[in-house]
């Protein structure tokens, strides 16, 4: 009886959602047998849905304003129940992050799996790797504590000895011509905002074509 | 469809794709160019400093070690006013020779701290060292130290800065 | 790649997938384990090494040692081996070529084989650049000096223990342990008899703002005497800790701020016949009131207070400052506000502290810990005291906290 009434109600969404064919195409399908390297694209996957999740909720009580970041840092770490495990995954997730992106780029490399047919995952996946250490890089000042606020410095400074327009450039990063209030903002707008909407497209892209192309094999000695 | 890419009576399609393109275009660029002036207008809106400032009396200053003077000037960035520290070391030599320089790193802007160990100012960001009157000794800088133009008024040093 | 290469690979890839196994559940089980075994180790990394404090930024201190976050290292590093003039070839040039290889790969590398076996040159480089970015990496960390330590404190509690602390040994010596301020006597560059008004009343409290306290510290009054305390002014200290001693002033002195419970540390007070100890006691009154003269670098018959071994060893009068179970101990008389002369009659030490007295709960204090002779730890402190003979159970606990900290009006 509750049987026939789950069937039916599968019955009705199927007809309206096409979920065979999702399963069949997405899930159902067969793929060569690989070994755990190729866990790590996955791997990246899960760790960048940790730090959208976590940094979501980072910023229900982070104010990106010189004034207030450093404080209201310190009251997710101190004062806010479990904020210091919320924080403490994100801190550590973009590390990871980086570690493993870099690593599943390896695989891909060392496997030639970025050949014919799948010229355009690779692509996609630099740009995905660039984006990760974007991320890192614009992340790594919103805690404005004094690391952060002298690496962005430095690293401002290193865009800015780019030959001609360097020093526009400088300026475009900073928001003027030093670190200030609109610096963090831009930053954190960057952060939360520009480069994860790349990151989302990227990946929509590079995972339409990892199932539309399937997996690359393992290649044998003659491949 | 078949080839009237010259042909006068345009097809439904080809007009449908010239109105689209024609469109998109002009959203395109009205919401495109404004978006980029938007980001990059700060860069654009800097402000030029020129003014001297004082260090204070002469006589306040050892004779053959440089040290640090530090003052801060505050600037516009944006909204906000952002307060920024410079950092001078002045140098008053046995033979009344003055100078007076920046602690910025000719390399990537790191600060220089003197070390009367190695008698050097030495860079913590890639390890350069500057003679004392501001000379490379060793590193990537590319140029020796900023030199500020100075002058002497009642017994007071001031120093011209300029910016922007 | 041409057609005939091409009709070859989707054949290999057919016949691989025929052999293989299905997505779900084969595939999707393995990225599932190694997922969870990150996500082990990310809340284990959260959760047992947490996230560093750092203290705030501060565009003055020039004391800071910038790094970038590890990751981008190897590049900071990769600058150091770069002359300078042509700077932009190391930080525009090589990682712009180099990004563009790496997107352009695939239409870079027109050799056909997939197995490293058969495309030799390329695995090399990449092999070669891996080690190298390790390398550079590995050298940078070496190479980092090491950043100067900063006490930091995280809740309020802390940073007003940590003001107190500070507080104690910057300010008391001009302001008085409880900011009530006086006449200065035996302070270095100020004339004796100086007035400094009181930094703790209500007038103070109800008309600053912490940013004005900030300020003051920060940059100094030059004009009444005071100097600047901030990095960027001469001073010695940092952003971080002139905000904890601002935090202190107002939740110890402002009626209005409440203080957080933790945050009080009473000097406890001694019950009939207990020793006071080092660890417990003294320590606690020194750091108060004393060492803000009893430092390295002030005027103080070299005598110092910060440590056990120091009250007990150093000084022009090492002998004769503490001297075991001796109320003659120059410690002693000095607290009663008497001087020492030395054999031509020249006063040598003054009353201690200088400008006023110390309460007379801790001069007992001084006194039952010299006279037990300067017990260090609280273990030899009790095994010193008189045993209690009356019921255990009505006696106040002997450690009741004192409210040293709590706001007394002047």
């Amino acid at each position: 009886m509750s049987g026939n009434t789950a069937e039916k109600i599968f019955a009705w969404l199927e007809e309206r959602l096409g979920l065979e064919a999702i399963y069949a195409t997405v899930l159902d399908r067969k793929v060569p047998k690989v070994n755990w390297w190729f866990t790590l694209g996955s791997a990246s996957l899960f760790l960048a849905v940790m730090q959208g999740l976590t940094g979501v909720f980072l910023t229900m009580y982070y104010v990106p304003s010189p004034d207030k970041a450093y404080d209201s840092i310190q009251y997710i770490m101190n004062g806010v129940a479990f904020g210091w495990l919320i924080r403490g995954i994100h801190h550590w997730g973009a590390s990871l992050m980086v570690i493993v992106v870099f690593i599943h780029m390896l695989r891909t490399f060392f496997y030639g799996a970025y050949k014919y047919p799948r010229e355009i995952t690779w692509l996609t996946g630099v740009f995905l790797l660039l984006f990760t250490l974007g991320m890192g890089f614009t992340g790594y000042l919103l805690p404005w504590n004094q690391r952060a606020f002298w690496a962005t410095t430095v690293g401002t400074e290193i865009v800015g000895t780019v030959p001609f327009i360097g020093d526009f450039l400088l300026k475009a990063l900073r928001g003027g011509t030093d670190i200030s209030a609109v610096t963090l903002a831009r930053f954190f707008s960057a952060h939360i905002w520009i480069l994860p909407a790349g990151v989302v497209l990227m990946i929509s892209v590079h995972m339409y074509l990892i199932i539309r192309l399937g997996i690359s094999n393992i290649p044998s000695d003659e491949e | 469809m078949t080839k009237k890419t010259s042909s006068p009576n345009l097809s439904r399609r080809d007009f449908s794709k010239i109105v689209m393109a024609f469109l998109g275009s002009i959203m395109g660029a009205i919401v495109g160019i404004p978006i980029i002036g938007y980001i990059i207008s700060p860069a654009l809106k800097t402000q030029t400093v020129d003014e001297w400032v004082s260090l204070g009396a002469l006589d306040g200053y050892p004779i053959g070690t440089p040290k640090l003077f530090s003052f801060t000037r505050t600037k516009v960035n944006g909204w906000e006013r952002t307060t920024n520290s410079f950092g001078v070391f002045v140098l008053r030599k046995s033979g009344g020779e003055l100078k007076v320089l920046s602690n910025v790193c000719t390399h990537l802007s790191c600060r220089v701290k003197w070390s009367d160990e190695d008698s050097a100012y030495l860079c913590p960001c890639h390890d350069a060292q500057f003679a004392i009157d501001g000379e490379v000794i060793y590193g990537p800088p590319p140029h020796p130290m900023y030199e500020y133009e100075f002058k002497v008024e009642e017994g007071n040093i001031l120093i011209h800065l300029t910016e922007g | 790649m041409n057609e005939e290469f091409k009709k070859k690979y989707h054949e290999k890839y057919l016949a691989a997938k025929q052999k293989g196994v299905k997505f779900w559940p084969d595939i999707i089980y393995k990225d599932l384990i190694v997922s969870f075994g990150l996500f082990l180790l990310l809340v284990g990394l959260a959760a047992f090494l947490g996230v560093a404090q750092e203290p705030k930024a501060d565009p003055n201190d020039a004391n800071y040692i910038p790094r970038p976050e590890w990751y981008f290292l190897f590049l900071f590093e990769f600058l150091k081996f770069i002359p300078g003039a042509i700077e932009w070839v190391g930080t525009a040039v090589i990682p712009g070529i180099g990004v563009l290889i790496l997107l352009l790969l695939p239409f870079i590398d027109k050799n056909p084989y997939r197995n490293w076996k058969k495309r030799k040159i390329g695995v090399a480089v990449m092999s070669l650049i891996v080690i190298g970015i390790i390398g550079l990496t590995v050298r940078a960390v070496i190479t980092t000096p090491e950043q100067e330590e900063v006490a930091l404190a995280g809740s309020i509690a802390e940073q007003v223990i940590q003001g107190q602390d500070l507080y104690s040994f910057w300010c008391a010596e001009c302001h008085q342990p409880e900011g009530e301020g006086g006449e200065i006597i035996g302070v270095e560059g100020i004339e004796d008899g100086t007035l400094v008004k009181s930094i703790s009343s209500i007038d103070e409290m109800w008309t600053r703002t912490d940013e004005t306290f900030y300020n003051i510290i920060d940059l100094g009054q030059q004009d009444l005497g005071m100097p600047p305390y901030g990095l960027g002014y001469g001073g010695e200290l940092q952003r971080s800790e002139i905000e904890d001693i601002v935090t202190f002033m107002r939740y110890t002195w402002d009626e209005r701020a409440e203080i957080p419970e933790d945050a009080i540390i009473g000097i406890p007070s001694l019950a009939e016949g207990e020793v006071p100890s080092y660890e417990v006691h003294i320590s606690i009154v020194a750091k108060r009131y004393c060492v803000s003269c009893h430092r390295p670098g002030k005027e103080n018959n070299e005598y110092l207070m910060q440590t056990y071994e120091e009250i007990l060893t150093t000084g022009d009068n090492a002998d004769k400052n503490v001297i075991a179970g001796d109320l003659e101990s120059y410690i002693i008389v000095t607290l009663h506000r008497e001087s020492i002369f030395d054999a031509s009659g020249e006063e040598i030490i003054g009353p201690m502290p200088p400008s006023k007295d110390l309460k007379a709960e801790y001069i007992d204090m001084f006194e039952r810990w010299v006279l037990a002779g300067m017990p260090e730890t609280a273990d030899e402190a009790t095994a010193l005291s008189e045993p209690i003979m009356e019921d255990a159970g009505d006696a106040a606990p002997a450690s009741e906290p004192e409210t040293g900290t709590e706001a007394t009006p002047p």
